[in-house]
C-alpha cells in the first residue's frame, strides 16, 4: 500500500513540484498551505511523513512541528524541513523542534525522494 | 547656520519629497504586486501543463525499461538474447547424427534472431538514450519551477517593505525611522543566503549552494 506524504507549503506551485516528484515515485500526497491546515490534517488518519516549509503564514514550519509532536499519534511522524533557509541557526531550531531533516530549495526531485524513501520506513 | 530662507527651502524639499514617496511608492508596490502575481500564475499554468505531461514521460520511460529488460535474459542487453538462443541451440546443433538439413535450418534460425536482435538493439539504444535524455531535463524542469517561489518570496519581502515605507512616509509609524534600525529591520527578515548577500552589494551569486540534505 502507497504510502501517504503530508505536504505544507503556501507556495501552491512549490507544491505541486513536490506532488509531482513523490507521486512519481509512488508516494499519495496530502497538502496543506500552512501549519495550522496541516495541523488540522493530523486528525487520526495515517500520514506516514510530513514535507514542510518553513515560512508560512498564520503558523510557520518550526511551530507546526512542535505542535505535531504534542500530539501523541504523530509524535514519532518523521518530518522534512523543505526551504528556501539555509542558516546553520534556523537548521537548529528545525532539530530543536524535532523535525528529522533539512533540505534547500531549490530541490532535485530524486534528492527528494532519496531523503523522504530514507525517513519514510 | 542655515539663514532662514534656506531653512524654508529645505523644509519645501523635504515636503516635496514626501508628496513625491507618497504617491510614487503605492505605483511601485501596484506593479511589483502585479508581476508576482503574473509570475505565479504564468508557472501555475506551465505546472498544470506539465502535470499532464508528466504520466507519459514516465510511460515512455518505463517501456523502454521494460524492452531492455524483455529483451536482456543473460548480460543485461539486447544482444542476450542471440546468445541465449544460441545457447539454447547448441546441444541440438552439437547432435551428431543431426541431418544436415536441421543444422542448415538451426544457423538460418540463428540468423534470423541474430538480424532481428541486431535490428531491434539499433532502435532501442536511441529509444533508451532518448528517454534518459528526457528524464535529466525533466528533473532540470523541476528545479527550474522553484525558481517562482523563490521571486515570490523576495518580491513579497519588498512590497512588505514598502508598505512600512509609505507609513513612515505619511507620519503613521509609531517612532522616527532610523536608516540602520530600518536595514536591519529589513535583514532581519530575510531568508535566503542571496538575499542577504544582496543586500549587502555582495557579487549576484544566485541560488543557495547548499543542497545538501542535512539529516538530524
Amino acid at each position: 500500500m502507497a504510502k501517504t506524504i503530508l505536504v505544507v507549503d503556501d507556495s501552491a506551485s512549490l507544491r505541486q513540484v513536490v506532488k509531482m516528484a513523490l507521486t512519481g515515485a509512488g508516494y499519495n500526497v496530502l497538502e496543506a498551505g500552512d501549519g495550522q491546515a496541516a495541523l488540522a490534517l493530523l486528525d487520526g488518519r495515517t500520514i506516514n511523513m510530513v514535507v514542510c516549509d518553513v515560512n508560512m503564514p498564520i503558523m510557520n514550519g518550526i511551530e507546526f512541528v512542535k505542535a505535531a509532536k504534542q500530539l501523541p499519534a504523530y509524535k514519532f511522524l518523521p518530518i522534512l524541513m523543505l526551504t528556501t533557509e539555509s542558516q546553520e541557526e534556523k537548521k537548529e531550531q528545525g532539530k530543536a523542534a524535532g523535525a528529522k531533516a533539512w533540505m534547500v530549495k531549490p530541490f532535485a526531485p530524486t534528492q527528494l525522494v532519496n531523503a523522504v524513501s530514507k525517513l519514510c520506513t | 547656520m542655515p539663514t532662514l530662507s534656506e531653512q524654508a527651502a529645505a523644509a519645501e524639499a523635504a515636503h516635496t519629497l514626501v508628496e513625491l514617496c507618497s504617491g510614487v511608492l503605492p505605483v511601485w508596490a501596484r506593479h511589483l504586486a502585479a508581476s508576482r502575481a503574473q509570475s505565479e500564475t504564468a508557472v501555475s499554468e506551465m505546472m498544470q501543463a506539465f502535470a499532464a505531461l508528466s504520466p507519459h514521460l514516465q510511460s515512455a520511460q518505463l517501456q523502454s525499461q521494460q524492452i531492455t529488460a524483455a529483451l536482456s535474459p543473460v548480460d543485461g542487453t539486447v544482444i542476450g538474447l542471440e546468445q541465449a538462443c544460441a545457447q539454447a541451440l547448441a546441444p541440438l546443433r552439437a547432435y551428431p547424427d543431426l541431418p544436415a538439413d536441421g543444422a542448415a535450418a538451426i544457423d538460418a534460425a540463428l540468423a534470423l534472431v541474430r538480424d532481428a536482435v541486431h535490428a531491434i538493439e539499433q532502435i532501442n539504444r536511441p529509444f533508451s538514450h532518448e528517454t534518459e535524455a528526457v528524464a535529466a531535463q525533466v528533473e532540470r524542469m523541476y528545479i527550474g519551477f522553484q525558481y517562482q517561489d523563490r521571486i515570490s518570496q523576495m518580491i513579497a519581502l519588498l512590497e512588505s517593505d514598502m508598505a512600512r515605507l509609505q507609513d513612515a512616509v505619511a507620519g503613521r509609524a509609531p517612532d522616527t525611522p532610523e536608516l540602520q534600525a530600518w536595514l536591519a529591520h529589513l535583514e532581519d527578515q530575510y531568508a535566503m543566503a542571496e538575499q542577504r548577500n544582496n543586500h549587502h552589494g555582495g557579487a549576484d551569486s544566485g541560488a543557495d549552494a547548499d543542497n545538501e540534505t542535512t539529516f538530524f
